[in-house]
């Protein structure tokens, strides 16, 4: 019996000798990189190899893979590599955004020059949310007027200028009216930490990604490409297309409290916006929204606010000027001008020092927009590198009522139609 | 004849001897594999250039392992290491000094910041020509 024992007991040590020897020579030949930012070693490039590079401004030699991703980095298991990695697939979720993308020098930033982007980011209203459960609330007399006070997470900001400088988390379960309760469950879709919808025409990452990685290009999906995920892309330069994702995507229904995503595949900007009642000047349906909506809009500029308007600004004289000003320019005179910087991550414009540029009324540059020695401007699409020429409505025809900039009042004479 | 069927003790004596020995045959070369393991190598910080012929007055070499600039002026060798001293990426030559791809850093051609987002100059290396009139750069 004993003897019995002992072989089988040594046919086991085999065994494991033999599986353990059998794993060891699965494992892949190891890549190592050792990043100029961190001087450590990493191996992530075994399996990873065949990724492209994230951008320009953070290519793999100098960044690495964990220093914004996370993960064991001198892991060749994939389970335990990918085990300790931040917000999953995507780092900039802004539950982890602080760790990855964060730092002095990196996207915490200082307020000049408005680099404290995550700052910036996590108290915009397209993150806080904060417009549309006000306005909820305050439709079902549960607060006295639209002034935020709630937010998707608890945040405080004590040097917000715009007299709103906390917001508690909103949190439906605690709600007692049935209807804001309903808003909660259906509503709260389309902020910056949310998950898309199921449809692939809606989806897009969560965090800095939901606007920086494109997950749509005009008129086509990568469907393979959206069902692995695998986009390892960071740009400034965002189509119309990226901010569909949330926006001309579907309507409230008020009765039912619900969220509809439209079933169509919006293809044609003008045709297929979501309202059929909506006008449009050619300016809202050839440009991308970025090309006149500015960072501090899109982002935020560091402030909490109740609504969407408390921090849009840009109207159609920021561009076309009015009956007696032309609009506001800068001249480029010093080299560290940040019109520079954005002109070098995403090149559709080769801007020199003497150049003529536009600004806006807060002294944002329209660092894609430049004057011509004609008079006239030109612009270059930041998403499509389109250039378009235009001109101001100072000598022309044009009757404007400066104190008329809304939208509707351009759209009497210059909307298309549809 | 003789009788030389194995028995059904030696059999299990002989099986289990040549188990136990290529288990530890395995063994062996496990350990040996463990001990033979490669560290992973430190970045080297120093660089052998070959002859300083090779690198005539006036002449400005771009090395891109290092990475780094060589440059034979008047005054001798000078090396200025093309690491941008922002976040590290590396700088590339233009006519008026470099540029860093990534941010938007520019430098003088003595590697002064002309513009932002870096706020240091560019780092000079210790070269050094050894007694056999070779080049060797040090990245320390």
């Amino acid at each position: 019996m004993r003897r019995y024992f002992l072989l089988v007991a040594s046919f086991s040590l085999l065994l494991g000798l033999l599986i353990t020897a059998w794993q060891e020579n699965r494992q892949p030949k190891a890549i190592s990189l050792t990043p100029t930012l961190t001087g450590q070693v990493e191996y992530c490039l075994t399996c990873h190899a065949d990724l492209a590079e994230i951008s320009t401004s953070h290519p793999v030699n100098t960044f690495g893979c964990v220093l914004c991703h996370g993960g064991e980095r001198l892991s060749l298991d994939a389970n335990l590599a990918h085990s300790t990695m931040r917000g999953g697939k995507n780092p900039s979720d802004f539950s982890v955004v602080q760790a990855s993308c964060g730092g002095d020098n990196c996207h915490s930033g200082t307020a000049g020059n408005f680099r404290n982007h995550i700052q910036r980011a996590t108290t915009s209203i397209q993150a806080t949310y904060a417009g549309a459960i006000a306005n909820i609330r305050y439709t079902f007399g549960v607060q006295p007027d639209l002034k935020a006070r709630m937010g998707i997470f608890d945040i405080r900001e004590p040097q917000s200028t715009s007299g709103i400088t906390e917001l508690a988390v909103f949190n439906p379960t605690q709600e007692t009216n049935l209807f804001i309760q309903a808003f909660g469950q259906n509503c709260l879709t389309c902020h910056l930490s949310a998950p898309p919808l199921p449809k692939s025409a809606y989806f897009r990452f969560t965090g800095c990604a939901a606007c920086h990685t494109p997950t749509q290009s005009p008129g086509r999906m990568d469907t393979e490409q959206l069902q692995s995920n695998q986009i390892h892309k960071l740009t400034i330069s965002i189509s119309y297309t990226q901010c569909d994702t949330c926006h001309n995507r579907g309507n409230y229904n008020l009765r039912t409290l619900t969220f509809e995503p439209r079933q169509d595949l919006p293809a044609d900007r003008l045709h297929d916006y979501y309202q059929p009642i909506g006008q449009f000047t050619s300016c809202e349906w050839i440009l991308d929204c970025i090309d006149c909506h500015t960072r501090t809009e899109a982002m935020g500029d560091g402030n909490l606010y109740s609504v969407k308007k408390d921090i849009q600004y840009i109207q159609c004289k920021t561009c076309h000027g009015t009956l007696t000003d032309l609009p506001l320019t800068i001249t480029l005179a010093d080299p560290n001008d940040l019109a520079f910087r954005f002109a070098l991550l995403n090149p559709v414009i080769d801007i020199i020092l003497g150049d003529t540029l536009l600004v806006t009324e807060k002294d944002e540059p329209f660092w894609n927009i430049r004057v011509l020695p004609d008079g006239t401007y030109e612009l270059f699409g930041k998403a499509d590198g389109q250039r378009h020429v235009f001109r101001t409505v100072k000598g022309s025809a044009c009757l404007q009522d400066p104190a008329r900039q809304d939208s509707g009042s351009c759209h009497e004479c210059h909307s298309v139609e549809r | 004849m003789s009788n030389r069927t194995l028995s059904r003790r030696d059999f299990l004596k002989l099986a289990s001897v040549t188990i136990l020995t290529a288990c530890g045959l395995l063994g062996l070369k496990g350990l040996f594999r463990f001990l033979n393991t490669q560290t992973e190598p430190l970045p080297p910080t120093e660089f052998e250039l070959g002859p300083a012929s090779n690198y005539p007055p006036g002449s400005r070499t771009v090395l891109p392992d290092i990475p780094a600039l060589l440059m034979h002026a008047e005054s001798g060798f000078l090396a200025i290491g093309l690491v941008c001293t922002h976040l590290g990426c590396t700088v590339e030559g233009k006519p008026d000094g470099f540029v860093c791809p990534c941010h938007g850093s520019r430098f003088d051609p003595q590697g002064n910041v002309t513009r932002g987002p870096a706020s240091k100059p560019l780092r000079y290396l210790r070269v050094e020509v050894t007694s056999l009139n070779d080049l060797r750069i040090y990245t320390n």
